[in-house]
């Protein structure tokens, strides 16, 4: 499962101005932002599933926004297929868009209310020429039958499902222009827990029939761990280990990971710790801290952490993370 | 993975009228065959003199009675039809087409346009209405096309407002990336995916506005700056009852439930489309 590198991510910044006021801004002090992405260094590999997981707020949305290109990247850039996708424009911008498809996180606000499911599919077919007029019902039908809604889903409003279904509505939109990359935004994190693993297979499913790669976001390990070949882990903005999602989740080698992973509750109550493995909040990305940016709140944080900031560096086979303690983690060593 | 129908989605589906659109478009329709046929519905000519029946009350032959010049109230008011739905319907269509294409512009652009029109609707809103119209009236002289000239360069600014602030909205929901992600343009965004959704408001300021122009047309014919006499118009048949109005009140009053009575009709058709046309989400 280790094709060619499909998307390359370098060093990707994205800020968010916020409002300032005219005494700010006379003080000549920076301009406040949140800094949402702070350097995000990936590779997305042809046919993989890329899991990446975070807290809430450490840019995991931003990151598949830009993606797809919703989002412009302040700094860095997004390569894909040795071309960078900020300076892509119309037809060439249009075809990426075809090829690169998202599926958005709240089944509710991201289908327009207005139109019948026949015509969100049929525009998205007709807009990018996927299918003659004529061959267009017959596509719409295909699709539906893919995504498991019945054919006569095509003459209803979005309002008339429930949100498993329409965020097959959302998937079959997405698969409708026939893309390589599918990049799921919590894909499931809106659904009620019976109907995520059936949204959650379908998925799987389809990736393996269709030959698709896809870049899976959500806040739930478990779930990212079971589909998951890879598995970036993300905090304020950057990616501090990528690796093999079993190496990474067995052995992690960064203290925020074990962190994320120790906080996971577990259901057998003899395996169960009270050791707290990060302390305190999680940092405002508008004030980063210095240095490493999990030093404010790691265990093992010592002095060069709060002055350099660590990066990736590699930890075993296709393994990295971003931390100055090599060791850390490292199978024998381990505490 | 069945997809099980319930008695409330087939009775969402079913889409029962609201009632209040059913009252309000009846009494807009009778009142559009009256403006477009109103010689076959009224009994005598608008404008004919009959001095043998001069300010008569109300009687079988006259069921409104007549004015000073013995002119039959009741014709007058269904030949008024003509001109006062016109002048709802096109004072308001302009502003209504113009303001809702200058709004979703507006309220997509954001930023610095959004600046630049928030200083023009001030600019607007700052003088009242009716007086700003009077005075564009008085410059271009009287008449019912300068009175649509001049509640178009004024009216359109709140439909564009509204518009502004609902496709401000809707351009933040995912269905609106959804689009961009898949390339579509700008223009198919705004037009097609996010007016739709931000529409309805501005259709049913439209109603209400329809009726405020119908006021505001026989405001103007009553100052002699909209439709100039002898035409029959509501605010024209006021005006000239206005000096009778202790001995011959009718002149004055039925025009004036003429205006009651179509007003409703929009007002009811306004609410009615608000409700069938409510996004459900």
């Amino acid at each position: 499962m280790t094709g060619e590198v499909l998307i390359t991510a370098e060093n990707v910044g994205k800020r968010f101005p916020l409002r300032q006021g005219v005494l700010h801004r006379l003080s000549g002090q920076p301009a406040p932002a949140v800094h949402a992405l702070n350097g995000v260094s990936l590779e997305i590999r042809r046919g993989e599933t890329l899991g990446i997981v975070g807290e809430s707020g450490c840019g995991k949305s931003t990151l598949a926004r830009c993606l797809v290109r919703l989002h412009d990247c302040d700094a860095g850039r997004i390569v894909f297929e040795g071309q960078d996708i900020a300076l892509l424009q119309g037809k060439v911008r249009r075809a990426f868009n075809r090829r690169v498809q998202m599926i958005f996180q709240d089944p509710y606000s991201s289908l327009n209310p207005r139109m019948k499911v026949r015509g969100i599919l049929g525009e998205a077919l007709g807009v990018h020429k996927m299918r003659p007029a004529a061959g267009i019902p017959g596509r719409i039908e295909e699709l539906l039958a893919l995504v498991r809604l019945n054919p006569d889903a095509a003459d209803r409003y979005p309002h008339e499902f429930s949100g498993g279904q329409r965020q097959r509505i959302g998937i079959a939109r997405a698969l409708a222009v026939e893309p390589e990359v599918l990049v799921a935004d919590e894909l499931v994190s809106a659904l009620d827990v019976s109907v995520q693993a059936q949204v959650v297979n379908l998925l799987l499913d389809l990736q393996e029939r269709l030959h698709l790669t896809v870049v899976f976001v959500a806040h739930d390990l478990r779930l990212v761990r079971h589909i998951s070949h890879r598995v970036a882990v993300m905090y304020l903005g950057k990616v501090v280990e990528i690796g093999p999602t079993e190496a990474l989740f067995s052995a992690p080698r960064h203290p925020y990971t074990r962190a994320l992973l120790d906080a996971a509750p577990e259901l057998d109550p003899a395996r169960r710790s009270r050791k707290v493995a990060a302390r305190g909040e999680l940092p405002s990305p508008i004030n980063l801290p210095q240095g490493c940016l999990f030093h404010t709140r790691c265990p093992h944080a010592f002095d060069r952490c709060r002055t350099e900031r660590p990066e990736l560096s590699p930890r075993g086979t296709g393994h990295l993370a971003a931390c100055h303690l090599a060791d850390f983690g490292k199978p024998e060593t381990r505490t | 993975m069945t997809d099980v129908t319930t008695p409330m989605m087939a009775a969402r589906r079913r889409r029962v009228l609201p009632r209040p659109l059913i009252f309000g478009a009846t009494i807009l329709l009778a009142s559009a065959v009256v403006a477009v046929f109103p010689a076959q519905v009224a009994p005598y000519d608008p404008n004919a003199f009959d001095y043998g029946a001069l300010l008569q009350a109300p009687t079988s032959a006259h069921p409104m009675g007549t004015d000073n010049f013995g002119r039959d109230v009741l014709s007058r008011v269904l030949h008024a039809y003509t001109i006062d739905m016109q002048i709802a319907f096109f004072a308001t269509v302009f502003p209504f087409l113009f303001g809702t294409v200058v709004g979703a512009l507006v309220g997509y652009a954001g930023g610095w346009a959004e600046v630049i029109f928030g200083r023009i609707v001030d600019a607007v809103i700052t003088f009242p209405f009716l007086v700003l119209v009077i005075a564009i009236v008085s410059v271009l002289g009287p008449g019912l096309v300068n009175m649509y000239i001049a509640v178009g360069v004024v009216g359109w600014v709140f439909y564009a407002r509204i518009i502004a602030a609902e496709v401000r909205v809707q351009k933040r929901l995912d269905y609106a990336d959804a689009g961009r992600a898949m390339g579509y343009t700008h223009a198919r965004i705004i037009f097609v995916h996010l007016l739709p959704n931000a529409i309805t408001p501005a259709i049913v300021y439209w109603m209400t506005d329809m009726a405020l122009a119908i006021l505001l047309g026989s405001s103007l014919g009553y100052l002699g700056l909209g439709a100039q006499p002898p035409a029959a118009e509501w605010g024209v048949q006021i005006a000239d009852g206005k000096n009778f109005m202790a001995t011959a009140w009718w002149i004055s009053v039925f025009p004036g439930l003429a205006i009651v009575l179509t007003g409703l009709g929009f007002s009811l058709t306004g609410d009615g489309l608000a409700e069938l046309l409510r996004t459900k989400r």
